[in-house]
C-alpha cells in the first residue's frame, strides 16, 4: 500500500507519526512534528489494530442495529486541490452503513496514501439508526504533477461500493507558498495561514447601530483592532494611517485595549483601538488602514530538535509544549494591513435641507442660552450658548438668531469641551456678538439645525423663546415702511453684508516680517541697545570713584617726583627727600589701600623685608629728615636708589 | 517744521487728491453695477482698481462679495484672505468669509485651542510684526537713552526699566505669534472646486483627490506651472496646477 520513495519532509513526518503509534491516543497536531523513536514495527500493526477494532466495533454495533440500519453509501473528499510537493492533502472517506468490510486504498505511482485517524458516529432518528464511519488519509508526493485517485473500493453489508475518482495536484515545492507554516498538513479546525497575514493584520468595524453606512460629515465610530499571532511579540512603529484617500481618521485612543481571541481556529492577541472616520465625498471606497509594527514570530518551520527517546518528556503530553519552547523567532518589519472592505459614504439629501445648516451631522441638543434683556440698536452685545451631544463638533456652527431680519450676527469664538477620550461626546460653547437692528419689544430665540444620521433627516432646534426690550430707532438699512403700492412677497433675508465704499488706503499684503525692513529695524533696535549699553559702561567708568583715586594719586605721585627731581637739581637733600619720601608713600598707600601720610618706616619694615630698594630708601630719607644729613654729594646715589625702588613698586610688589 | 519739509508735504498732497479722487469714482461706479446684479462686470472693475492702484482692503472685500455672488467661492475667500491681511478685524469681512467657507465647505480645522488662536488671529502678521519691531526700536531707545542720561532719578529709572520689562514681554509675544502662524507664508487658495492633486507635476498625471473651492492648501516647491500642495488635516498632498491654486501673498 505504501510506496518507497526518497525521504522528505513529508515523508519524515509521516515515518516519525508511524512510529509515534497509534493515531487514536494521540492529537492529531502532535503527529507530525512528533519524533518519538519506537519500533517501526509497531506503527502499521496499531493502525491495523485500531481499524480492526474499529471494524470490530462497527460489526457488534450493527449487528445490535441490524434491523434499523439505513442505506449504505461511501463517499471520499480531498480538503484542497493542490499542494507542495512534500506536503500532503487530507482525504476524508465517510462510510455509511453497518457491517463494514475492508477498505481497498488504491495504489497509484509517485503518491503515499497514509492512514491517519479514524471516528465513528452513530445517530438515531425517528426509529431509524445511521452509523458512519469517517477515515482520514494524508495524501501526497514527492514529485510534482497531477494524480488522479482512483475509486476506493469499500465493502458495506455485502456490497462493494466505490467512491468518485479525486484529481490532486502536487505543486514544485520551490514555486508554491506553503499551506503551513510547519509544511505539514494542517490539523483540523486550524486554517492554512497565508503569508500575507503570517504577521497578523487589521481589521476595522463600523460600530454604528443598524447602519453599515455613513454620511459626508459624519465623524462614525470605529473598532480598529491589529490580530497578532499568539506568543507574537510586537512593537508598533506608526500610528494607524489611512491609506485610502477617501477617509480621513479622527481621535484615535491613544491606550488601546488588549485581548487574546480565536480567528478562524487560529488564536490571536488583539490590540483595539477606538476612533472615527469621516468621508467628505459620497461613494463606496474601501476602508484601508495600515499599522507600521515590528513583529517577531514563532517559525513553525524550523527543524523540530530530536528528543531523546526515554527522557523525562518522552511524552505525547510534552509534545506540543516543548515544540513550542524549542522553536526559534523570527523578527521582521512588517505593514499590518485590513482588507479592502468597502463602507458606503451617503451624501446628505438635499431635500429639506435647512437654511442654517453648517454642516454638522450627530446629535445635539441646547444646553444653555444668555440673551440680554437690554439692548439698543446698532450697539453690539454678546450672546452665548451651549450644545452638547455626539457628532462632528467641527462643523457645528453658531446658532442664529429668531427673527434673523431684526439683528445682524458678527462671528464669535466657540469654546470645545471633549466628555470622551475620542471627543465624539462634548459639548460646545459659543460666545458671539448681535447688534439690534429693530427697536420695541420682541421675542428672541436661538436657532441650528444638523443632520441626524439616525434618523436621516435635518433636525431644526429653537431655545425657548427670551423676551427682550431693544431702545432706539430702527437702523436705516432695514427700514421697511415704504409706502409701495403693491405688497412685494417677502424676500428672505441676504447674509451677504454689503459692499464697502470708503476707499482704505493702499497697503502692501506682505507683512513687515516677509520684507527685508524687518531685518534692518531689528537690526537698529539691536544696535541702539548695544551703544546704549556701550555709552552707559564709557559713562561709568568715567565717574568712577576707584578710577579717579588712581588717576589722582597717579597725579601726585608725579608731581611729587618732579619735586624730587627740582631739589636734586638744586642741591637741596632735604626738599629731595621730602619729595622723594611722599611719592613712595602715595605709590605704596595706592597699593596697600592705605592713606599716603600713614606709611612709616615702621609699617615699612613690618611688611617689606629690610634690604629692599624702598626701606633703604626710607631709612636714608629718615636719616636725612632727623638726623640733619646733608652731605648732597651722595644725591646721585640717592636718585639711583629712588628709581630702584619706585621700580620696584609695581602692582606685584604689595 | 522747516520749509522744504512744509513744501513736500504740500506737493504731495497735492498730488495724492486726483489720484485718490479717481480711485473713489472707480470704486463707486464698480460698487453701482454690483447694486445692480453685474457681479461679473463689477469684479472685473475692482481687478482693475488693484491693479492700478494697489491693494485696498475695502476693493479686496468688495471683490470678494462679488465673486460670491457668482458663486465662485475659490477666488471669493482668496480675495477675502487677502483683505483680512489688512484688516484683520474687520467683522462685515469676517462675517462674509465665513459665509464663503460654509458655501463651498471648505471649512477650517482647529489647529490650537480656540482662545490662543483667536489671541493670535486678532492681529495680522503685519501688526505683530510693528509689535516686535517697535519693542526692539523701545528697548534700543532705552537702552541709549539710558546710556547717554543716566537716568538719575529714581523715579525716571524705575519707569523706564518697567518700559523695559512690557517692551521685552511685548517683543517675546509677538515673535511667538510669528512663529506660530509662520506656515501662514505658504499658504494657498483652491480655487476651483474641480481642481485636482495630482500625482506628477504634468496634466495627465493621476488625479490624487479634490480638496474643494477655498480650500487652504500649504504650497511647497514649483515644477513647471505645478505647485506642490498639502492639504492640512489630510494625508492628501501632490501637485496642483498654478491656475487652480493661488498663494494668498501673491
Amino acid at each position: 500500500m505504501v510506496s518507497q520513495f526518497p525521504r522528505s519532509n513529508f515523508f519524515r513526518k509521516v515515518a516519525d507519526w508511524r512510529r509515534a503509534g497509534c493515531p487514536i491516543h494521540r492529537s492529531p497536531r502532535a503527529l507530525p512534528g512528533s519524533n518519538q523513536a519506537r519500533a517501526p514495527i509497531t506503527s502499521l500493526t496499531h493502525q491495523m489494530l485500531a481499524c480492526l477494532w474499529f471494524i470490530a466495533a462497527g460489526i457488534f454495533t450493527s449487528s445490535c442495529l441490524a434491523p434499523h440500519a439505513g442505506a449504505a453509501t461511501v463517499d471520499a473528499t480531498l480538503d484542497r486541490d493542490s499542494v507542495p510537493a512534500g506536503n500532503g492533502a487530507l482525504l476524508s472517506l465517510t462510510i455509511t452503513g453497518n457491517r463494514v468490510g475492508q477498505i481497498q486504498l488504491p495504489e497509484v505511482e509517485n503518491l503515499i496514501i497514509q492512514g491517519r485517524d479514524q471516528s465513528r458516529q452513530i445517530q438515531m432518528n425517528a426509529g431509524q439508526t445511521i452509523v458512519s464511519l469517517t477515515c482520514t488519509y494524508a495524501v501526497g508526493s514527492n514529485t510534482p504533477g497531477t494524480y488522479q485517485i482512483p475509486p476506493i473500493a469499500v465493502s458495506i453489508d455485502g456490497q462493494q461500493l466505490t467512491t468518485k475518482p479525486l484529481t490532486l495536484k502536487v505543486l514544485d515545492a520551490a514555486a508554491a507558498q506553503a499551506p503551513t507554516p510547519s509544511g505539514a498538513p494542517p490539523a483540523a479546525g486550524q486554517a492554512p495561514d497565508t503569508s500575507g497575514k503570517r504577521f497578523g493584520f487589521l481589521t476595522v468595524e463600523l460600530l454604528i447601530k443598524d447602519r453599515n453606512y455613513l454620511y459626508v460629515g459624519e465623524i462614525a465610530p470605529v473598532g480598529i483592532r491589529a490580530w497578532l499571532p499568539e506568543d507574537s511579540r510586537a512593537q508598533l512603529r506608526s500610528g494607524i494611517q489611512p491609506e485610502g484617500k477617501a477617509f480621513t481618521l479622527h481621535n484615535v485612543s491613544e491606550r488601546p485595549q488588549q485581548g487574546t481571541e480565536i480567528k478562524d481556529g487560529k488564536r490571536y492577541t488583539v490590540i483595539t483601538w477606538y476612533g472615527g472616520i469621516s468621508a467628505t465625498k459620497a461613494g463606496k471606497y474601501p476602508a484601508s488602514l495600515s499599522l507600521d509594527a515590528t513583529v517577531a514570530v514563532r517559525d513553525t518551520s524550523a527543524p523540530k530538535p530530536r528528543r531523546r527517546n526515554g527522557g523525562p518528556f518522552d511524552d505525547p503530553l510534552f509534545d506540543s509544549m516543548m515544540d513550542r519552547f524549542n522553536t526559534p523567532m523570527i523578527q521582521e518589519d512588517v505593514t499590518l494591513k485590513s482588507d479592502d472592505e468597502e463602507i458606503e459614504v451617503r451624501s446628505l439629501p438635499t431635500a429639506g435641507r435647512p437654511d442654517g445648516f453648517t454642516g454638522a451631522v450627530g446629535d445635539f441638543k441646547f444646553e444653555s442660552a444668555d440673551i440680554p434683556a437690554s439692548w439698543k440698536t446698532g450697539e453690539p452685545q454678546q450672546i452665548s450658548a451651549s450644545l452638547s451631544g455626539s457628532g462632528n463638533f467641527a462643523l457645528l456652527g453658531a446658532p442664529t438668531i429668531v427673527p434673523p431680519d431684526a439683528w445682524k450676527i458678527y462671528p464669535g469664538k466657540s469654546d470645545l469641551t471633549p466628555r470622551d477620550a475620542a471627543a465624539f461626546s462634548a459639548s460646545k460653547r459659543f460666545q458671539f456678538s448681535a447688534v439690534a437692528r429693530k427697536g420695541g419689544k420682541q421675542d428672541v430665540t436661538l436657532s441650528f439645525s444638523f443632520f441626524d444620521p439616525a434618523a436621516a433627516a435635518y433636525k431644526t432646534l429653537t431655545t425657548s423663546p427670551k423676551p427682550v426690550t431693544v431702545s432706539g430707532a430702527d437702523l436705516v438699512d432695514v427700514q421697511t415702511n415704504t409706502p409701495t403700492v403693491a405688497p412685494e412677497p417677502a424676500k428672505p433675508k441676504d447674509p451677504l453684508v454689503g459692499q464697502h465704499s470708503a476707499l482704505t488706503p493702499v497697503a502692501s499684503l506682505a507683512p513687515l516680517v516677509a520684507r527685508p525692513e524687518f531685518t534692518r529695524l531689528l537690526a537698529l533696535g539691536a544696535t541702539l541697545c548695544v551703544l546704549g549699553q556701550a555709552v552707559a559702561w564709557l559713562r561709568r567708568r568715567r565717574t568712577d570713584p576707584a578710577r579717579l583715586a588712581q588717576a589722582k594719586m597717579e597725579m601726585a605721585t608725579r608731581e611729587a617726583l618732579q619735586a624730587a627731581a627740582n631739589c636734586a637739581d638744586r642741591r637741596d637733600v632735604a626738599g629731595f627727600f621730602e619729595a622723594a619720601r611722599r611719592a613712595i608713600q602715595l605709590r605704596l598707600g595706592a597699593l596697600w589701600n592705605q592713606p599716603a601720610p600713614a606709611i612709616t618706616l615702621a609699617e615699612i619694615s613690618a611688611r617689606i623685608p629690610a634690604e629692599s630698594p624702598v626701606a633703604r630708601f626710607f631709612h636714608e630719607a629718615d636719616l636725612s629728615a632727623y638726623g640733619r644729613h646733608a652731605a648732597d654729594d651722595r644725591l646721585p646715589h640717592w636718585r639711583s636708589l629712588l628709581a630702584e625702588a619706585l621700580a620696584s613698586l609695581t602692582p606685584s610688589a604689595g | 517744521m522747516n520749509r522744504p519739509l512744509r513744501l513736500a508735504a504740500c506737493f504731495l498732497l497735492l498730488g495724492s487728491t486726483p489720484l485718490h479722487a479717481a480711485a473713489s469714482s472707480a470704486l463707486e461706479q464698480a460698487n453701482q453695477r454690483f447694486a445692480a446684479g453685474e457681479y461679473a462686470d463689477a469684479a472685473t472693475a475692482y481687478k482693475q482698481l488693484l491693479t492700478s492702484e494697489g491693494p485696498r482692503a475695502s476693493v479686496l472685500y468688495n471683490l470678494g462679495n462679488s465673486y460670491q455672488r457668482l458663486g465662485q467661492y475659490g477666488p471669493a475667500i482668496l480675495a477675502y484672505e487677502r483683505a483680512r491681511l489688512l484688516t484683520p478685524r474687520d467683522p462685515d469681512l469676517l462675517a462674509n468669509l465665513a459665509l464663503a467657507r460654509q458655501a463651498a465647505a471648505a471649512f477650517e480645522e482647529m489647529r490650537r485651542n480656540p482662545r490662543i488662536d483667536a489671541l493670535l488671529y486678532h492681529f495680522s502678521r503685519h501688526e505683530w510684526s510693528w509689535l516686535v519691531v517697535g519693542s526692539a526700536l523701545l528697548l534700543g531707545g532705552l537702552a541709549g537713552l539710558c546710556g547717554v542720561l543716566g537716568l538719575p532719578r529714581r523715579g525716571w529709572r524705575n519707569g523706564a526699566l518697567t518700559a523695559a520689562a512690557l517692551a521685552s514681554l511685548a517683543l517675546m509675544t509677538g515673535a511667538t505669534a510669528l512663529y506660530l502662524r509662520g506656515d501662514e507664508a505658504a499658504l494657498g487658495i483652491v480655487l476651483s472646486a474641480t481642481a485636482g492633486v495630482r500625482l506628477s507635476p504634468f496634466d495627465k498625471a493621476e488625479v490624487l483627490g479634490s480638496p474643494g473651492a477655498g480650500r487652504s492648501v500649504r504650497l511647497g516647491a514649483t515644477s513647471g506651472a505645478f505647485h506642490y500642495v498639502e492639504v492640512p488635516g489630510t494625508s492628501l498632498r501632490g501637485w496642483m496646477a498654478d491656475t487652480e491654486v493661488t498663494a494668498i501673498f501673491p
